[in-house]
């Protein structure tokens, strides 16, 4: 700890921060989640042999679950008075940069997205989203976040009058149409209120695991979740009989989160945010 | 040899499993995009596509394989014509296609598989030789020859008209 202007300020180092997030974006493309390998534990439809194995193969072999390794998304929640060594989006990227071209994970961003799409060959930039909470930690959230699942991303500015009802069906509507182009059983993240930016963010936090989410509310206490509609929406989902890859059989939705913020008196957004099947989501805590 | 498995693809039924062992071109977005501006301005293509199969797919290469699996194919349903035109026998990717593409494929005989999709450290052992046959400087968006065996494909849309969708 060191004094500074005779507020407490605790150092962090960020050399750290780097070998924590190396560690993670190295485990979250090959290790996959226990509770997806889980899901698949009593499915035998279509392609699951491969499905399984290719767990298995990731896990020992240190190859990437899937190609698509993602553009890397940080949500970052920094103490007000955590002090970094570095700055933190360098170090963070120092991370993607080091992990996905030393490991043979795909490089997979383009630079100057209308024209010229120029391969940056390294997989940076990420994309970096820093909030400032009370507490004397530093937890940083990431997701490899594909490119099939990202392209079901979208946004309803719907009226202020809408019913739950419509709500919903919209909700359920887009996933009916497009879960097959994003390899189900997917994870919906659901973000409604805010503004339109707000409700995208919330969209994409909502995608991480319950016992995750369920810190936002300590580091935003004006986040809230809406755990009945999530329930309901799951239920539904459950009809829609799109199953594992698209295939029919098995799970379309693993799982599905609401996370609401406060709105304008004229606005209801609502935005969805897909993660595929493999869940590659994790955070870490520094203390 | 790609007679038979032209054959061997036309009377696949729809939900069918097949394990593929042959060759593939691998190719997605931009390289079609390319490829077809290339045949527009009246230029040679890169390479031949007559009797081939395009996959759409973008890999990576790691601990000495390369680590592959499809894409979405949807994206690349507004090149498919031009595919067939150009000799494709057969298309593998991921996912639900238009109802135009699925038109095409029956109406030419070219029936769409999918691959299994978020699976590429196991399809990873099913390449057993690879090159780049042009737009190298695309990194995985480059087309790619690949030799596979076993690998697993899976008829979605068959020249019947059926689809797994």
């Amino acid at each position: 700890m060191a004094q500074n202007g005779g507020e407490s300020m605790k150092t962090i180092d960020s050399k750290i921060v780097y070998e924590r997030v190396c560690n993670a974006l190295l485990d979250v493309n090959t290790n996959i989640d226990p509770r997806v390998e889980k899901l698949f534990e009593n499915y035998d439809g279509p392609f699951a042999r491969e499905i399984k194995e290719n767990m298995n193969i990731a896990r020992t072999s240190k190859m990437p679950l899937c190609q698509d390794t993602g553009i890397v998304e940080f949500f970052v929640w920094k103490g007000y008075n955590v002090h970094l060594t570095s700055p933190l989006k360098d170090t963070l990227e120092r991370a993607v940069r080091e992990v996905y071209t030393g490991s043979g994970f795909r490089k997979g961003i383009v630079s100057d997205p209308l024209f010229e799409r120029k391969n940056t060959l390294d997989n940076t930039p990420a994309i970096i989203h820093i909030f400032e909470i009370d507490k004397p930690v530093i937890d940083i959230w990431m997701i490899a976040k594909g490119g099939g699942s990202e392209n079901l991303s979208t946004i309803f500015m719907l009226q202020p009058s809408e019913s739950y009802e419509n709500v919903l069906k919209t909700i359920v509507n887009h996933i009916e149409n497009n879960a097959a182009n994003a390899c189900s059983p997917i994870i919906v993240g659901v973000g409604i209120g805010g503004t339109s930016d707000k409700a995208i963010l919330l969209s994409k936090l909502a995608l991480f695991n319950p016992s995750t989410i369920e810190l936002l509310h300590r580091y935003d206490e004006k986040i809230g979740e809406y755990s009945q509609m999530a329930n309901e929406l799951q239920e539904r989902f459950s009809n829609l009989k799109i199953g594992v890859q698209g295939l029919g059989i098995g799970p379309t939705v693993q799982r599905t989160n609401v996370l609401n913020y406060p709105t304008h008196i004229a606005t209801l957004p609502l935005a969805i945010s897909v993660d595929c099947y493999l869940s590659r989501t994790l955070s870490v805590v520094i203390e | 040899m790609q007679e038979d498995i032209t054959n061997t693809f036309r009377k696949a039924k729809v939900g069918e499993k097949i394990e593929y062992t042959g060759s593939m071109l691998v190719m997605r977005d931009i390289a079609q995009k390319r490829l077809v501006e290339i045949d527009k301005s009246g230029a040679a293509l890169p390479l031949d596509l007559n009797g081939q199969v395009a996959f759409y797919a973008g890999p990576t290469f790691a601990k000495g394989n390369m680590v592959i699996g499809p894409t979405t194919s949807k994206r690349m349903d507004k090149f498919l014509e031009f595919l067939i035109s150009k000799g494709i026998v057969a298309t593998v990717g991921k996912g639900r296609r238009t109802q135009e593409a699925e038109v095409l494929c029956v109406k030419y005989k070219v029936p769409y598989f999918v691959a299994p999709s978020g699976c590429a450290a196991y399809l990873a052992n099913c390449v057993t030789n690879w090159e780049i046959i042009a737009f190298e400087e695309l990194g995985p968006e480059a087309i790619y020859r690949i030799e596979v065996t076993g690998f697993p494909l899976l008829v979605a849309t068959d020249v019947f008209g059926k689809s797994v969708f």
